[in-house]
């Protein structure tokens, strides 16, 4: 198996070879990043491809000090940065029950309750702004002060969409939580 | 404290499932991110890599350069042959076709022979090229006729029959610099344009419209009713499929919209000073007319009426390119003909029991509990206490209760109030309500 820091390399000359390499190994990590960000897979495999055209035009940018996983991730969290703002003229509206929704949980989830799946279908369904903040910060782990000057957003605007984010993303897996329940005690 | 725990909780669930979750992405993705990497790459100007598609491009490059660099040339060369053949009315592409077709034919029925020999040239036979024979062809025989019409008389046996003469003309009348025009070119939607066609001989025309619509009408008229630009184009064919066409534009501008709403929605006149509220779309100017007399431009004006009374409302709104629309409220506030309304509460005189005679504009209005009316002419008005028992009793709309039963003053709280009577067009009326007595 080729190394990351053969394959970089490949890709700084343009290689061809090591391009497809550097895809297969990662497009799987990169493009569970970029599903995060989008509403649907097709979306998310288009932020892919610009993250890949922007890894491989621009790899020399790597420094090769950092891990090169984390540039990678930046890269692509970047890009669905820019095809938010993209986008963004065309999802200028809130559905009122999202805007509204009041944070009604006290319940606290178990970990391994939800599949990863269900986790991607919850954020896929929620409005691209709560999307952008909840997974910057709570994924990501950007502060909201950074959130805010990537996004052009106000800091408190990053705040208070993060906190109904989770009301709503709180709101859905309660529901999604008495289902799933529902559903496991009609099989018993 | 509870909230914080649990937001974490919220986020780990989400950090920890998806940080480093893996979604396989569909085979095509990848296909196509190579092949667009490919084309990318072949874009990227790289020496050491450097082949036979550069030396290629280069070569089309070089070509294409050559023609655009030799074209003017081209262009000189045709007027100066032209010129020389006397023919006055061709400018366009087309009538260069027609000829030099015509030319092809002459030579066919002419010299077999010597058009064996250029049939070779047929796939590159440019106009250059047909005008140049016709040149050489028209000289011998009468530098006076117009090369046009060589064409159509040599080519007459081989065109389907026609007189040649009139064929010439035709093709003459086809190529005038503009055929079409327009009654108007410019306007507010919905705009109705009619379009004249100029050409006198023809066989067959058809308008476009620009917004999908055509006619074969020679003289149609079109409504345009979606704001915009419009490339009308007319192209007349005559015999042979020769055509000429030629364009306008016309500009139909957005109407604006004009709505609005007054408030208070069932306003007191003369009391109440009115607010209007502006809907209206796509406009610019705004003018109101108030219906007594007064205007305003503002986009949302405030007006007193000095009277009760019905008014016309009408507001008319304009976009920058004068297009405007308007709306009228007839009898606007009709609902304030026939009213009485009371007050909730009021503070009355401590220095003692007055008459109850007030006047709209004196103190003592609002320390005597009174209604506010139009076109009131009978009327009684009855006070009660909360037990029950009758406190004041007024038949005359003028005089009100000062807050004094038996010549002391009421105890601060709730009264009962009732009113019954009739309008001066005869129509019932009858309130009932609490007050409140206040004392400061």
């Amino acid at each position: 198996m080729t190394s990351d820091q053969q394959i970089i390399e490949g890709c700084a000359k343009h290689d061809r070879k090591s391009q497809q390499l550097l895809y297969d190994k990662y497009s799987r990590f990169l493009l569970g990043v970029c599903l995060r960000y989008a509403s649907d897979k097709a979306e998310a495999e288009d932020i892919l491809q610009d993250s890949f055209l922007k890894i491989f035009f621009n790899i020399k940018d790597y420094s090769g000090t950092g891990s090169f996983i984390g540039w990678l991730r930046k890269v692509t969290v970047n890009t669905a940065i820019t095809n938010y703002h993209k986008n963004l003229k065309y999802r200028y509206h809130i559905e009122i029950e999202e805007f509204v929704s009041v944070e009604t949980g006290v319940e606290s989830f178990e970990e391994d309750f939800f599949t990863a799946d269900e986790l991607y279908k919850v954020l896929n369904g929620l409005p691209a702004g709560y999307r952008m903040v909840f997974n910057l910060y709570a994924v990501e782990g950007y502060k909201h002060k950074e959130i805010a000057k990537m996004l052009g957003i106000d800091t408190n605007t990053s705040k208070s969409q993060y906190s109904r984010a989770k009301a709503v993303i709180r709101d859905k897996l309660e529901k999604l939580g008495k289902l799933k329940n529902r559903y496991s005690e009609d099989n018993n | 404290m509870k909230g914080k725990v649990e937001n974490k909780m919220l986020r780990d669930i989400f950090r920890q499932k998806l940080e480093s979750a893996e979604v396989i992405p569909s085979p095509e993705a990848g296909v196509n991110l190579m092949r667009l990497v490919g084309r990318w790459e072949f874009l990227r100007f790289n020496p050491s890599r450097f082949n036979i598609w550069y030396a290629g491009g280069i070569a089309v490059a070089g070509a294409a350069l050559a023609i655009i660099l030799a074209s003017p040339v081209h262009k000189k060369n045709i007027s100066g042959l032209l010129n020389t053949n006397t023919s006055e009315d061709i400018s366009s592409k087309k009538s260069d076709e027609i000829q030099s077709s015509g030319k092809y034919f002459e030579l066919e029925a002419q010299s077999p022979l010597k058009e064996a020999g250029r049939i070779a040239k047929k796939t590159a036979r440019t106009n250059t090229v047909a005008s140049a024979e016709k040149a050489q062809l028209a000289m011998p025989g009468s530098s006076i006729v117009p090369a046009g019409q060589i064409a159509s008389i040599s080519g007459k046996d081989i065109f389907k029959g026609g007189n040649p003469v009139t064929d010439n003309l035709r093709s003459q009348s086809l190529v005038t610099e503009n055929i079409a025009s327009a009654s108007v070119t410019e306007g507010c939607a919905p705009l109705k344009v009619s379009f004249r066609n100029k050409v006198v001989n023809y066989d067959s025309c058809r308008w476009t419209f620009g917004d999908g619509g055509t006619s074969s009408e020679k003289n149609p008229k079109w409504l345009f009713d979606i704001p915009g630009e419009y490339i009308v184009t007319l192209s007349v064919f005559g015999t042979g499929n020769l055509h000429s066409s030629s364009s306008l534009t016309v500009v139909v501008h957005a109407v604006p919209k004009a709505r609005f709403e007054s408030s208070p929605e069932n306003a007191i006149l003369p009391n109440d000073e009115i607010s209007f509220h502006n809907y209206s779309s796509d406009a610019v100017k705004y003018r109101w007319d108030f219906g007594d007399g007064s205007s305003s431009e503002l986009f949302e004006p405030m007006h007193s009426y000095k009277k009760s009374g019905r008014y016309n409302l009408k507001l008319i709104v304009s976009t920058e390119f004068g297009c405007s629309d308007s709306v009228i409220v007839k009898n606007a506030f009709s609902g304030s003909d026939n009213y009485i309304e009371f007050p909730n509460a009021f503070i009355p005189n401590l220095n003692g029991p007055s008459t109850g005679y007030y006047s709209p504009k004196s103190d003592e209005a609002s320390q005597v509990f009174h209604p506010v009316s139009s076109t009131v002419s009978d009327y009684q008005l009855r006070i009660f206490s909360r037990n029950g028992i009758l406190i004041f009793e007024s038949n005359d709309i003028n005089i009100g209760w000062d807050g004094y039963y038996k010549g002391n003053l009421c105890d601060p709280g709730v009264y009962i109030w009732k009113v019954r009577g009739n309008y001066l067009n005869g129509e019932p009326f009858t309130k009932m309500g609490d007050v409140t007595l206040l004392k400061n």
